[in-house]
């Protein structure tokens, strides 16, 4: 069982790491050994081939432009691996590498993977931060989670989920890009902690992808995290 | 009309300032109202020759009220924003505050605790002769989003005209000098307590602030505080007009040692309080105060922080350190200390209210917390407290911390309940002002500083 986990000390702002740790535990309990490989900036190749998991965290903007341009290198592999059906979750500001184009409040533009078809614009005047509830417009699942962000998708016909409560300065209307088993959300830090059913949908696929019989397993503690949250997040006032 | 604006600006503050003094309350409304009659009244005061701004993310406070002390201990006369009211109208209110009706402002020094955000905003219409800024850490990311965005904010509040005085050894807060003569810095020497490698779950020093090239530390203070230099651009830690040169404890007295020669002591030899005196130290010689009239200074100054606090709780001894919740680098200190305890020990988390200023359920910041440190001490309990006591549960198992010793409570006195009457184990209890009440309310105190 490999994890690739792009630019871990590159792309790692305010607990993302936290994700990585809470998968590798629910694959253990699955009974598989899992191995995490880290690739980062300095790496002259990333290898997409015999992975099981793609995880990749959010950053300073600088960071993330730089990390755009970095893996634009091995877009083929990547986009070959989210064809495959390769579990794949990119949190906070990394998912807008994936769309067209990312333009940074000082009007540098850096192209982006193209795999969806939103552009990013950001500004400087003001930090989009605050606690939001996202509800899938398929399923009606709920997520909970906080956004830090400069900046706002153009295009919004690519994100599935609607954002139906914020507490904060969050301009957004939907989130959560997804392709095949790529997942794209805008909460930041350990989503899979307060989202213990985002960890499950990830168990489950890449179970399935193994050929292995799922095993349900209780995680009591993040079940209460996500529900206490959610109560938290609806009882407050925005 | 300008000028009968301005007037009445002054006048409107000083009047509502005077009543809310009577009420008793300390607020930064009155400047609001002189903003709303005239939004530019900052850019028509007149500030003495001297003045000083002091930013980062932590200890602003403690070192402007040590600064304080300084000049005011030698003679000088000095106005500052002491209720930490630290964003444009509260600076307004302290300023009119001590100004004339003519809004000269009476003092021999204005020193200014600048709020990172708002500084940009502030020095628009005035520029103080100095510029501090102390350090940039992750902290309190629901209103500044992230170190890097902080430090570009507060690159807008920078002016040719300042003399800027920085903390060396913060990569991120160096960078504001790269180019830019006349800038004092400041800084620890080699310390007993470095490391050669990083500690830490995070490393925001990894990559270089100027150029994102790797860069190499020849030594760490504490996370990525340290000697640092670019392995590509060659940005390296600059050498400092005042350094920190060692932290110690004679004959059972703690004191830290500035340039070899000062000898301040001290209450607790903290790095974290170590760097405040720096800073003070610094900016007060740069103000034109002697060394050693600055170091007699020190000497006699108790710091009023309430970051300890030492109590009892039935027949269990404990003492409170007080950390910042949304900012890991205060958290990793505080573990630091229970680690370096030799004694039978307890620790309890609190994460309640996350703050007391805004809403916010984001616990992210658990995760670049060092909790896993805690398994280099023998611990007998471990107690996580609050509303996200189910997050901390979590982030304890994956931090491998021995799962026999982690007790989960929901509240506070339950909590209490538990640790009450054990005479064999020392508790520490880590929280946040957010959420110190809530222990402090319950156990029988002895404030110590």
């Amino acid at each position: 069982m490999k994890i690739l986990y792009l630019y871990p000390d590159f792309m790692n702002l305010y607990g993302d790491n936290g994700n990585v740790r809470i998968l590798e535990k629910r694959l253990k309990d699955q009974g598989f050994v899992v191995e995490i490989v880290e690739k980062t900036i300095t790496d002259e190749k990333i290898d997409f081939e015999g992975v099981d998991f793609v995880y990749m965290g959010s950053g300073f903007e600088s960071n993330r432009d730089l990390a755009a341009a970095h893996l634009k290198k091995f877009a083929e592999g990547l986009k070959k691996a989210i064809d495959d059906g390769v579990p794949m979750l990119f949190t906070g500001n990394s998912y807008d590498i994936l769309g067209k184009s990312i333009t940074t409040a000082d009007g540098r533009v850096t192209e982006g993977l193209g795999i969806f078809g939103f552009a990013f614009k950001e500004q400087r005047e003001k930090r989009y931060t605050g606690d939001v509830i996202l509800e899938d417009t398929a399923s009606g699942e709920r997520y909970v989670g906080f956004v830090n962000r400069a900046g706002v998708p153009s295009d919004d016909t690519d994100l599935v989920c609607n954002v139906i409560k914020v507490i904060g300065t969050v301009p957004m209307k939907k989130d959560m890009a997804r392709r095949n088993n790529l997942l794209g959300i805008s909460l930041l830090g350990p989503v899979l902690l307060k989202n213990p059913k985002i960890a499950e949908l990830f168990v489950e696929t890449i179970c399935k992808r193994q050929g292995a019989e799922y095993k349900a397993c209780s995680y009591p503690h993040s079940e209460r995290s996500h529900a206490k949250t959610l109560k938290a997040l609806t009882e407050t006032e925005a | 009309m300008k000028r009968v604006r301005v007037f009445t600006a002054i006048l409107i503050c000083k009047i509502v300032r005077s009543l809310a003094k009577l009420l008793g309350r300390g607020s930064s409304i009155p400047g609001k109202y002189a903003l709303k009659v005239c939004p530019d009244i900052l850019s028509y005061l007149q500030l003495p020759e001297l003045s000083i701004a002091v930013s980062g993310s932590n200890g602003k406070t403690s070192s402007v009220e040590m600064i304080a002390h300084i000049l005011k201990s030698n003679g000088l006369k000095v106005a500052y924003n002491k209720e930490g009211s630290n964003q444009i109208e509260g600076v307004v209110t302290f300023l009119i505050g001590a100004s004339t009706m003519s809004g000269k402002v009476k003092s021999d020094v204005v020193l200014l605790e600048a709020d990172e955000r708002y500084s940009r905003h502030i020095f628009k219409y005035f520029h103080p002769k100095y510029f501090m800024v102390n350090n940039l850490y992750r902290d309190q990311m629901t209103r500044n989003g992230h170190p890097e965005w902080i430090r570009d904010i507060i690159s807008e509040a920078i002016y040719d005209d300042m003399t800027l005085i920085l903390n060396a050894d913060d990569p991120l807060v160096a960078s504001y000098g790269k180019d830019r003569e006349g800038t004092i810095y400041y800084g620890a020497d080699i310390l007993d307590s470095d490391t050669i490698t990083h500690e830490g779950i995070y490393d925001d020093g990894k990559y270089c602030p100027v150029c994102k090239k790797p860069m190499h530390y020849q030594y760490y203070h504490f996370n990525h505080i340290g000697k640092y230099k670019c392995t590509s651009c060659g940005f390296e830690r600059h050498k400092t007009e005042h350094a920190l040169t060692k932290t110690g404890v004679k004959e059972g007295n703690a004191f830290i040692t500035i340039d070899d020669s000062y000898d301040i002591p001290v209450f607790f030899t903290g790095i974290y309080h170590a760097y405040n005196i720096l800073a003070a130290f610094t900016a007060s010689v740069a103000l034109g105060i002697e060394p050693e009239k600055v170091t007699e200074s020190l000497a006699g100054y108790v710091l009023k922080s309430g970051r300890i606090s030492d109590f009892t709780l039935g027949k269990t001894e404990g003492r409170l350190l007080l950390s910042k919740h949304e900012n890991s680098v205060s958290y990793d200190r505080s573990i630091d200390v229970v680690v370096n305890d030799p004694r039978k020990k307890s620790v309890m988390f609190i994460v309640d209210a996350i703050s007391r200023k805004y809403y916010t359920s984001d616990s992210s910041w658990l995760w670049d917390i060092n909790f896993e440190k805690l398994n280099e001490a023998e611990l007998d309990n471990v107690i996580l407290v609050g509303q996200y006591c189910d997050d901390l549960a979590v982030r304890f198992e994956l931090a491998g911390i021995d799962q026999s010793k982690v007790k989960v409570f929901e509240t506070v006195q339950e909590a209490a309940d538990y640790c009450k009457d054990n005479a064999d184990s020392f508790l520490y209890v880590i929280t946040c002002f957010s959420d110190k009440e809530k222990i402090l309310s319950i156990v029988t105190r002895r404030e110590l500083a």
